[in-house]
């Protein structure tokens, strides 16, 4: 019985092993050789630099100006995702607490969004924003990417909403509190919890995302990091020790904010996809 | 009151319309017609018989679905084998969790060059590793047509923290009771996992293979910054594939793979949610 405890231990340990090894090993690699110089990474010498240099971070802001296009990624991350959360609370308020006509709809519509897969609406939604003579601006990447996850933060606000009890709203209306005095004054403070969450994850999103960035922007002064980072790849090429500090620079924004963040991200992503 | 309620929705509802609706019935429409942002001339289904004819659709749809297999068949079992071994709660899991949750967070476009650079020929990590142990080190994992797509897969299928973060919340809500009485009963670890838990994670598995479909057959990044679909073709996808009728002026063509893209997601999530009989309980 102890020998099988022992090898089933030995087992599970040696499982998490592997695949922590295959789930980190390439990033950390980047990690470690974004300290090295470029004769040391194009030597292929081994996992430590030594010595360790910081040239590639000083020629990601000092030639590339990482700064500018990670200003832009502030920004689109923070202004988005501060709309989606904001827009999706007052719609997600209602449709937890009153029945009205058309509810239902509205909230089979909202939740089925995130079905789609948004990356075949590339054509139109390029057409729309253009339109909207939003394209290759700061605020059109700001109102498209309050859209794109509106759908995401209302499903995560409302499953929270739903179950929240309503004794003190009440309490409220019988004060002659308004309705959005009631959000402003109880429904918000309460609802920290799932407004910390969605906000972390719509804005490690939106942190992240390519596609519309790319599709987006026209020019270097409203490219995000990511955009800006893929292109260095054909661009610039030559400064691989930028490169891979670029690269270690966009990724420990999210990951630092996960750390910090773990417990809300986790509850979150329970609550948004099993409901 | 009613008019507070209204006002309240209006804003979401708004954006969502522009954003949402709108596209989608452009998309809709256009996808029936040759449309450039030019001109714009009805050709009823002529886009889709001609996608229907296309070998190089055949080839992305092909693709498409040998990553969307990728992480249905890899990277689904091993979180869920891993989000199993977590709910042990043995010494250290929390940090297993945590480290094990880190690539989710990391961009798509990053991880691109994360393996840019670990597959490198010259200097990579990859072909270093196989030098040490006598391997040929000078392959190019990325470039080669026999290697360019399981190159690709290898980026994503481990990434396993929305698995394991799900699986393991599952997991927490199984009562503690039926697996006292199998133990009692004599049931090993093994058999009580395989007996008792996993059919439990029914509903949950049927969810994530859910996600990870939807995921995968919207793929784009890495293989984007990646390989550009080459070499010759052998890693393009589907949305790929419609990005290239985009940057052709070809809208009209666009629109109607991006229809074929939706359309594909649509039976598939119909077909995951009769497999898995989702939205039954599990006890």
């Amino acid at each position: 019985m102890r020998l099988k405890r022992l090898v089933g231990g030995v087992g599970c340990y040696g499982a998490l092993g592997i695949l922590t090894v295959c789930a980190l090993l390439p990033t950390l690699w980047l990690m470690l050789s974004s300290f090295k110089t470029g004769d040391q990474i194009f030597a292929a010498s081994g996992l430590i630099p030594k010595p360790f240099s910081f040239q590639g971070y000083a020629d990601a802001f000092g030639q590339v100006h990482l700064e500018r296009y990670l200003l832009n990624t502030a920004i689109y991350a923070g202004l988005g995702s501060l709309g989606a959360i904001t827009t999706a609370l007052l719609a997600a308020y209602p449709m937890a607490r009153y029945r009205f006509p058309g509810r239902g709809a509205l909230v089979a519509s909202f939740s089925l969004a995130l079905a789609i897969p948004v990356v075949g609406l590339a054509t139109p939604e390029f057409f729309v924003v253009r339109k909207l003579g939003l394209f290759d601006t700061h605020i059109g990447f700001v109102v498209f990417y309050s859209a794109l996850f509106f759908p995401l933060a209302f499903v995560i606000l409302r499953a929270f909403l739903v179950s929240l009890p309503s004794e003190l709203e009440e309490a409220a209306v019988v004060d002659g509190a308004g309705y959005f005095t009631i959000i402003r004054r109880i429904v918000v403070p309460l609802s920290r919890p799932a407004l910390a969450t969605a906000g972390v994850i719509v804005f490690v999103s939106i942190w992240n995302e390519f596609y519309f960035a790319n599709l987006l922007s026209a020019s270097s002064g409203t490219q995000n990091a990511q955009v800006a980072l893929a292109s260095f790849r054909s661009q610039f090429n030559f400064n691989v020790t930028a490169m891979l500090a670029g690269t270690t620079v966009i990724m420990i924004v999210p990951i630092a904010m996960f750390l910090f963040l773990q417990r809300q991200v986790i509850a979150g992503l329970t609550a948004g996809t099993t409901r | 009151m009613r008019w507070s309620v209204a006002l309240s929705i209006l804003p979401g509802s708004l954006l969502f319309l522009a954003f949402y609706v709108v596209p989608l019935g452009i998309l809709l429409v256009t996808s029936l017609a040759d449309w450039s942002g030019l001109g714009f001339h009805y050709l009823g289904l002529h886009n889709f018989t001609t996608i229907a004819h296309d070998p190089t659709f055949w080839t992305a749809a092909r693709n498409t679905m040998l990553y969307v297999a990728a992480g249905v068949f890899i990277e689904v079992p091993l979180g869920v084998l891993a989000g199993i071994i977590l709910a042990q709660h043995l010494r250290g899991w929390r940090v297993f969790r945590t480290i094990l949750f880190v690539p989710f967070v990391i961009s798509g476009a990053a991880y691109a060059l994360v393996f840019a650079i670990f597959y490198d020929p010259s200097y990579g990590l990859l072909n270093s590793a196989l030098g040490l142990v006598g391997l040929n080190h000078h392959h190019d994992w990325l470039f080669s047509t026999g290697t360019a797509l399981p190159a690709v897969a290898g980026t994503f299928v481990f990434i396993l923290g929305l698995v394991i973060v799900l699986v393991m919340a599952e997991i927490a809500a199984i009562p503690r009771e039926l697996h006292e009485a199998a133990e009692m009963d004599g049931a090993s670890m093994v058999q009580r996992q395989l007996r008792i838990t996993l059919p439990l994670l029914r509903n949950v598995i049927g969810t994530i293979v859910l996600i990870t479909i939807l995921g995968y057959l919207a793929l784009f990044d890495v293989v984007f910054i990646l390989t550009k679909g080459g070499p010759s073709d052998a890693t393009l996808t589907l949305t790929l594939y419609a990005y290239r009728a985009y940057v052709n002026n070809a809208w009209g063509y666009a629109s109607a793979v991006g229809i074929v893209i939706v359309l594909v997601g649509l039976m598939l999530i119909l077909l995951v949610r009769r497999l898995f009989r989702l939205g039954e309980p599990t006890l």
